[in-house]
């Protein structure tokens, strides 16, 4: 037919265009039902567990200076303090070991209801200017902390790099310092791409208003890890940065003495600033949520599945059963 | 096409008052002769209506054909004198035009063309509030990104489509034509022809440009010409060129004259001018023009002078596409989309709102705070950086706050749709089930925005003739002088093979055969002494002569045998004549001046001395044969109705009344009837008659009315010779398609022009009635009375019936005709009969005018909500087709009015079984998914981001990269909605048309209603909950960063949204889950991209991340929490509520667990 005609109007046949291309079509049946909840919960739950010990397995020091390290005598004006650059700011806390913890221990500062992630704040910055010596003029986005009041670009430009904390820590235990490792806490891509060997510091800090850190001009940017480190802004108001490492156990209820310079501006808006000591494990830092999470939506689906099989065996429904259809079923209503 | 069609509705809707106030006339045209009807609405009744019009002088509301020429509404066109012609008035060249655009316009063109889709400005307002520094919350590039890669794709997609018009312009172009350049034919490119220039073209040449015919190789003039290109009837129509000039040419004598015709217009059925020729004024009408595009058959050649070129022709004036109606469906759906703006507005205030009072709180502290940091101290003075004051801010962080979430409002939806439905027309278009081979047809989208509402409709109005029947007429039975014909029929041409004649040596055939009655037979042979001879005589006569058919020798392969082919409009006629041919009287030629009639092998010759064309007001035609005897007599032939008004019924009151039951006899089987006349003119009424005919025919001021007028003197007083019951077969396949359409819950409604009787039988055999059914019938005269019948109509109809359920006799069946619904439509009783109507199962109505069609649609209409179709394959459908929510044209022997007026378009009434069930069932289904689906889609994806804006201290910072938001609805989530959208199927073809009733899914609105909505709604929420607050609760407090969280977030609402979406397919084909896996593979692709790109904040984000546990737990986490509620619902739903179309898709895998079962239930189920 189609070889006398070919001028045949006629759909040349294939299973896709009749669309009967071959398929699988699953259906749930209670085999099928019974089985997902089941592995859900099978798998949901040792995962749960799993990651609720590891998170137990952590140990964590936290404690909050912000407050305690101003002195009484400036305990209703911490501003006057702060921005006081005559007064020494030094102060000595002492933290102590609940549990024995195995190196590497985790050095961070954590800083509360400061928005990193502020739109003003995140966008003042040039990833150009920080990896390309070429490229100091690119300050388009750096406003206000662009460019010096005589017209020259700031090298790292921007109000993240401007705002470099500046707190410093020093431990010791048993009157022994305990050195914290400051090499390696920033990204290795960031150090080894991000941001250049061969740009440094330019007109840095310089000008009407001091907004943290300064750098030292004869390090190039990518041996600047606090900087490195403080420029991976954070994603919410409340946030922990890497501080250092200590590669040395600390025992359980050993005291450590932190001698905390207390530089950083966070009085003007309610800012909380935390000195943390934390081990890690697979699944991070001390975290409980998601073990509980699991436990619940696995022990959820094992009560679904249980439910699911009682009304299975109790309430059966033949699959494909024309009686029930509507046409059907209408007469016997 | 189209506004041409609304014309001759209009005309209609303008004739109908005349019609029923007239008491001489029934209001309804009679379907005997329907096949006239493109004729009647194109230009037989423009010209009635001028005569109505013609007394009160031409009103300028009507359009041009209507009128007389007046000098500035005519071009007047000088013969053979191209230069002169075109000296005073520019006409345009021959050259045609279809493509929109050229190199240097497309650009501007093009895009000034897309922009008006509300789609496209609503980004474009977007992108450009974007731009504005203050808000510039993505970058330039990536802002402008989604709507530059709609318009390039649209833009490329119409400069290929441009490409090709251009192409096929460009051949039209440059045929070649014979065009007289000083008095010698030349070789002319079609491009070149000129108004007033005289071509000559040769058989099977195709017409360039609109001409007035000059001459012809017939002698008399007449040309041949098929206008299949122009309005898709295949058959032959007659041309004449004017006794006038048809001698001159033939004589190669000069011709200079000038015609003056009226101005360039679309009306192809119309034309109006007069020619100048020797001082002498001759008239042109639509029979002497032919139209570019028609084809020359049958005539060697033919000359014309050219009238309209190029553009200007009536073909090109008509090329318009089919007027647009909107989808059921997405008229709802915009009712949600209101709801999501609202929803948009809402987050807008709540977030700026919330900016505002966080500034107003820290309005002390914003100065040097590090992460706002007011002043600016870079330069002299301090002064406030990009701080506008607090009112202004927070009306920027609206702004900015519907940028960011400006995908709330689904616009990509649009685009989406329109191709999910291109997708869905291909595999209608493709489908085997409806395409028809003897036609060679397949099935046709006209309007690409309506697919899913063909899986909701609940009313089906059907045209009867040439829809429900085939529209291929065969003579059955003859009632000739009171005696019935045609009771034992036999295969005659089978024993003897047919009647031939013998003409020169040649033998000829009709070639169609006719089965006969042996008894008629014989006595025809026995010659014209007898009175039965002679009435049978006059009567065969009447058959092969009272017509407009055109006999066309055709050659076989045996070159001593030709075969005669009936060329006509008229299927009726086609069916009489070939008759008359089995029965010994064959029509051999026919002039415009005689006919040549073989009779029992004896060739006479009879003069046509004058023909009354059919019109819808006499519903019958006429024709004056001078016969070889030099008698003049006039044959009549027509509706019943009409035709007793003119028969004398003194002469032979026994054969009227035995005629008059075997017409009703015919009727109720079912067949179509006409009545045939005939009186012999006496020599002084045949002069007068001939002095007003002529009168008549020369007159330029309403002519048609005249010739009425003389037509309407002459066919008095007529003797009846007989009547005739033609046959119009049922189509292949219409019961099963009927009974499946009312199992699907359909109300099926047939409308047509028939007689009660010949309707109900129809009905019968088409089984639509059934005889348990109670059967109401409406055939009034005044409105009282019907208000009285519709009263106990209704009595009956509420009367509890005595039967048992899913029996046919708890139905009841409306029979209404058409004159009662002359008092019912647009009065107080359309109330009552819409109340009746919607009890009853079927609805028959009779004698119903054209226009009458369209009201009953709006019946139903106006007063519900159900979705309705009309399916018609004839002009007088088109009132309907247009006025219901999806209009169906049948593409079959009426040419091809209907179907250019339709939405969709097919060759048999039977594919509406699949077209309804089964394509509309999966497109309505898909469809109602995918924008639930999109809504949810972007709403979960826009939530997470309000989300976080929450924790950004409301300024709209987002973690997710800005290059991830905008290529979440181009490329993360975009092809598998679409893919779904076009090949998921629910269920099986075979299921859906062996259980029609699953039907109801659409009819119900199943797949999307508000209920559906709001959940969707809800579990968006609760989705864009968990797949938020999970990765925040988990990185609370730790070192996680922007961009990190921002990955984990993209990818967790991508493999989310893309899991949702498998959750819910039912048939995975290869392309499913190439595209649903496929999706999220390139996600990840991207999102790996993107963290590559060093001079982003996000650098080498996504590694780090993934090198974690806790990305890994998270993720998986957040799809399973998320979609465990959705789940179970789902589940339960299926255990205690389960839809028929789920217990049929488990019924389709399980089948042959609980075939037996199924048997036994379905057994009065029809398989079709």
């Amino acid at each position: 037919m189609d070889q006398k005609n070919k001028n045949s109007k006629k759909p040349s046949y294939s299973r896709f265009s009749q669309q009967e291309l071959s398929a699988w079509k699953p259906i749930l049946t209670p085999g099928w039902v019974i089985a997902s909840f089941l592995t859900i919960g099978a798998l949901f739950i040792p995962v749960g567990l799993v990651a609720l010990s590891a998170s137990d397995a952590v140990v964590e020091i936290v404690d909050r200076y912000d407050e305690e390290c101003i002195p009484d005598a400036y305990s209703m004006d911490p501003e006057s303090f702060i921005q006081n650059p005559d007064i020494k700011k030094t102060c000595v806390r002492s933290l102590r070991v609940p549990k024995k913890m195995v190196a590497p221990i985790f050095v961070y500062y954590q800083l509360e209801n400061f928005y990193q992630n502020h739109r003003r704040f995140v966008k003042s910055r040039s990833d150009k200017q920080l990896r390309d010596p070429e490229a100091n003029n690119d300050t388009y986005h750096c406003f206000p902390e662009a460019r010096t009041s005589d017209g020259k670009p700031i090298v790292p430009c921007g109000l993240i790099a401007w705002s470099l904390f500046n707190d410093t820590y020093k431990l010791s235990t048993r009157g022994k310092p305990l050195t914290i490792n400051k090499k390696g806490i920033a990204w290795k891509s960031d150090t080894e791409v991000k941001f250049g060997s061969n740009v440094y510091p330019k007109d840095f800090q310089k000008g009407g208003l001091i907004g943290g850190a300064k750098l030292d001009e004869k390090v190039p940017l990518s041996e600047q890890e606090d900087l490195i480190v403080w420029m991976r802004t954070a994603a919410l108001p409340n946030f922990r940065k890497l501080y250092g490492k200590i590669d040395t156990d600390l025992e359980a209820h050993e005291t450590i003495k932190a001698e905390v310079e207390n530089n950083y501006n966070t009085y003007k808006f309610g800012g909380r600033k935390k000195l943390v000591l934390s081990t890690t494990t697979w699944i991070g830092g001390k975290n409980d949520f998601l073990g509980v999470a699991y436990i619940t939506v696995g022990g959820l689906c094992l009560f679904m599945a249980i439910n699911f099989i009682l009304l299975y065996v109790f309430r059966p429904r033949r699959l494909g059963d024309p009686s029930y259809l509507s046409w059907n079923r209408l007469p016997v209503a | 096409m189209n506004l041409d069609e609304t014309k001759s509705v209009d005309l209609q809707e303008d004739e109908l008052p005349g019609l029923h106030n007239s008491s001489s006339h029934r209001s309804i045209s009679s379907n005997s002769l329907r096949a006239n009807s493109i004729k009647e609405v194109g230009f037989v009744d423009l010209r009635s209506k001028e005569v109505r019009y013609g007394s009160r002088g031409g009103s300028n509301s009507m359009s041009m054909s209507r009128r007389e020429i007046s000098d500035e509404d005519s071009r007047l066109v000088y013969i053979n004198d191209p230069l002169k012609t075109n000296e005073k008035f520019e006409f345009s060249g021959n050259s045609v035009r279809t493509s929109k655009y050229s190199v240097l316009t497309f650009l501007p063109r093009n895009l000034f063309e897309q922009f008006h889709r509300v789609a496209y400005v609503y980004f474009l307002v977007i992108a450009i509030l974007n731009q504005l520094p203050q808000l510039a919350v993505f970058g330039r590039f990536v802002s402008i990104l989604p709507l530059t890669m709609v318009l390039l794709v649209t833009a490329i997609k119409d400069a290929y489509e441009d490409w090709r018009r251009h192409r096929s312009d460009w051949i039209e172009n440059n045929r070649l034509s014979s065009v007289l350049v000083n008095d010698s034919y030349e070789q002319k490119k079609s491009k070149d022809i000129q108004v007033g220039e005289i071509i000559k073209f040769s058989a099977n040449e195709t017409i360039p440009c609109d001409i007035v015919l000059l001459s012809t190789s017939d002698p008399t003039g007449v040309a041949y010409i098929q206008t299949i290109n122009l309005d898709g009837e295949s058959n032959l129509k007659t041309r004449y060129a004017k006794q006038e000039t048809v001698s001159r040419i033939h004589n190669n004598e000069k011709i200079n004259g000038v015609i003056k015709c009226e101005k360039p217009n679309r009306n192809i059925y119309g034309f109006l001018a007069y020619m100048e020729i020797d001082q002498k004024r001759v008239s042109l009408g639509p029979s002497n023009i032919v139209l570019r595009g028609c084809v020359l058959k049958n005539t060697s050649w033919a000359v014309g002078v050219v009238v309209y070129t190029g553009m200007e022709t009536k073909v090109m004036l008509n090329n318009s596409g089919a007027q647009s109606k909107r989808s059921h469906l997405e008229a709802r759906m915009n009712r949600e989309i209101i709801f999501l703006s609202f929803f948009l507005v809402g987050l807008c205030t709540v977030v700026s709102i919330c900016a505002g009072v966080w500034l107003r709180r820290h309005r002390d502290e914003l100065d040097i705070m590090q992460f706002y940091r007011r002043k600016d101290y870079s330069g002299e003075d301090v002064d406030n950086f990009k701080y506008y004051g607090w009112g202004l801010e927070i009306f920027f962080t609206f702004l900015m706050s519907v940028i960011v979430f400006q995908i709330m409002i689904p616009i990509a939806l649009y685009i989406s749709m329109e191709l999910v439905r291109v997708g869905q027309a291909y595999f209608m278009i493709r489908d085997d089930n409806m395409y028809d081979e003897t036609t060679d047809s397949r099935f046709q989208c006209r309007a690409l925005n309506m697919n899913e509402d063909l899986g909701q409709i609940k009313y089906v109005f059907s045209d009867k003739t040439g829809t429900l029947t085939e529209n291929k007429m065969e003579f059955q039975y003859a009632s000739i002088s009171g005696v019935d014909y045609g009771g034992e029929k036999t295969d005659f041409y089978e024993e003897q093979g047919g009647y031939f004649a013998q003409v020169d040596g040649l033998v000829l055939r009709p070639m169609m055969k006719v089965r006969v009655d042996q008894e008629l037979v014989r006595l025809s042979r026995s010659g014209n002494d007898t009175k039965t001879g002679k009435q049978i005589y006059d009567f065969f006569l009447a058959l092969a002569a009272c017509n407009t058919i055109v006999p066309i020798v055709v050659d076989t392969s045996d070159p001593v045998e030709k075969l005669i082919d009936y060329q006509g409009e008229s299927p009726d006629e086609q069916a009489l004549v070939y008759a008359a041919a089995a029965y010994g009287f064959m029509l051999i030629e026919r002039t415009s001046g005689h006919i040549i009639i073989d009779i029992h092998g004896d060739r006479q010759r009879f003069n046509v001395l004058g023909m009354h064309e059919f019109d819808s007001e006499r519903k019958r035609m006429s024709v004056i044969l001078g016969c070889p005897d030099n008698t003049v007599k006039v044959f009549v032939k027509g509706a019943d109705t009409t035709m007793f008004n003119v028969i004398d019924k003194s002469l032979n009151l026994d054969v009227v009344r035995a005629t008059e039951s075997h017409l009703h006899s015919y009727s109720s089987i079912g067949l179509r009837t006409l009545v045939m006349g005939m009186r012999e003119l006496s020599s002084h009424e045949f002069e007068q008659w001939r002095s007003s005919y002529e009168a008549a025919t020369s007159a330029l001021m309403g002519r048609a009315g005249l010739l009425r007028k003389v037509a309407i003197n002459l066919e008095k007083n007529l003797s009846v010779l007989g009547a005739s019951g033609i046959e119009d077969k049922l189509q292949q396949g219409v019961p099963e398609a009927i009974e499946s359409l009312r199992t699907a819950g359909i109300k099926v409604w047939v409308l047509t022009g028939d007689k009660q009787e010949t309707a109900i039988s129809i009905g019968y055999s088409s089984k639509l009635l059934t005889s348990k059914m109670t059967q109401i019938v409406i055939n009034n005269n005044s409105k009282e009375s019907c208000r009285k019948s519709l009263e106990d109509a209704l009595i009956t109809s509420n009367a509890p019936r005595t039967s048992t359920s899913g029996d046919d006799g708890s139905l009841i069946a409306l029979i209404i005709d058409g004159t009662s619904l002359v008092y019912i439509l647009d009065s107080e009783l359309e109330e009552q009969l819409f109340e009746l109507a919607s009890k009853c199962a079927v609805v028959l109505c009779c004698r119903v005018a054209p226009l009458q069609k369209a009201g009953i649609v709006m019946l139903i209409k106006k007063r519900t909500d159900d979705l309705t179709l009309a399916i018609g394959d004839g002009a007088n459908d088109v009132s309907m087709i247009q006025k219901a929510d999806v209009g169906i044209g049948i593409s079959g022997q009426e040419g091809r009015q209907a179907v250019m007026a339709s939405d969709f378009a097919m060759a048999q009434f039977r594919f509406l079984v699949p077209l309804l069930l089964v394509h509309g069932h999966w497109n309505y289904q898909r469809m109602g998914y995918m924008i639930l689906y999109n809504f949810y889609r972007n709403a979960v994806f826009v939530l997470v981001l309000f989300w976080y804006a929450l924790f950004t201290a409301f300024t709209l910072s987002t973690a997710i990269n800005e290059w991830s938001s905008v290529l979440y609805s181009v490329i993360y989530t975009s092809v598998p909605t679409i893919v779904v959208g076009i090949l998921d199927k629910d269920l099986g073809r075979t299921s859906l048309l062996q259980y029609p009733q699953l039907y109801g899914a659409g009819q119900r609105q199943e797949s999307y209603n508000s209920k559906l909505f709001w959940l969707t709604i809800a579990d968006t929420l609760w989705q864009s909950i968990v797949a938020f607050f999970v990765p925040l609760l988990a990185y609370w407090k730790s070192d996680i960063d922007g961009p990190s969280i921002g990955d984990l977030w993209t990818l967790a609402v991508v493999f989310l949204v893309n899991l949702h979406l498998a959750m819910d397919v039912t048939t995975w084909n290869w392309i499913i889950h190439a595209s649903i896996w496929g999706s999220i593979v390139a996600t990840i692709i991207c999102v790996i991209i993107i963290d590559c790109i060093v001079i982003l904040p996000g650098y080498w984000a996504i590694f780090h991340l993934a090198g974690d546990g806790m990305f890994w737990i998270c993720l998986i986490g957040i799809v399973v929490a998320s979609l465990i509620p959705r789940f179970v619902v789902k589940l339960l739903v299926q255990h205690y509520r389960p839809s028929d179309v789920q217990i049929a898709g488990e019924a389709e895998k399980f089948g042959a667990i609980i075939e037996s079962r199924s048997a036994e239930i379905e057994m009065n189920q029809h398989h079709t």
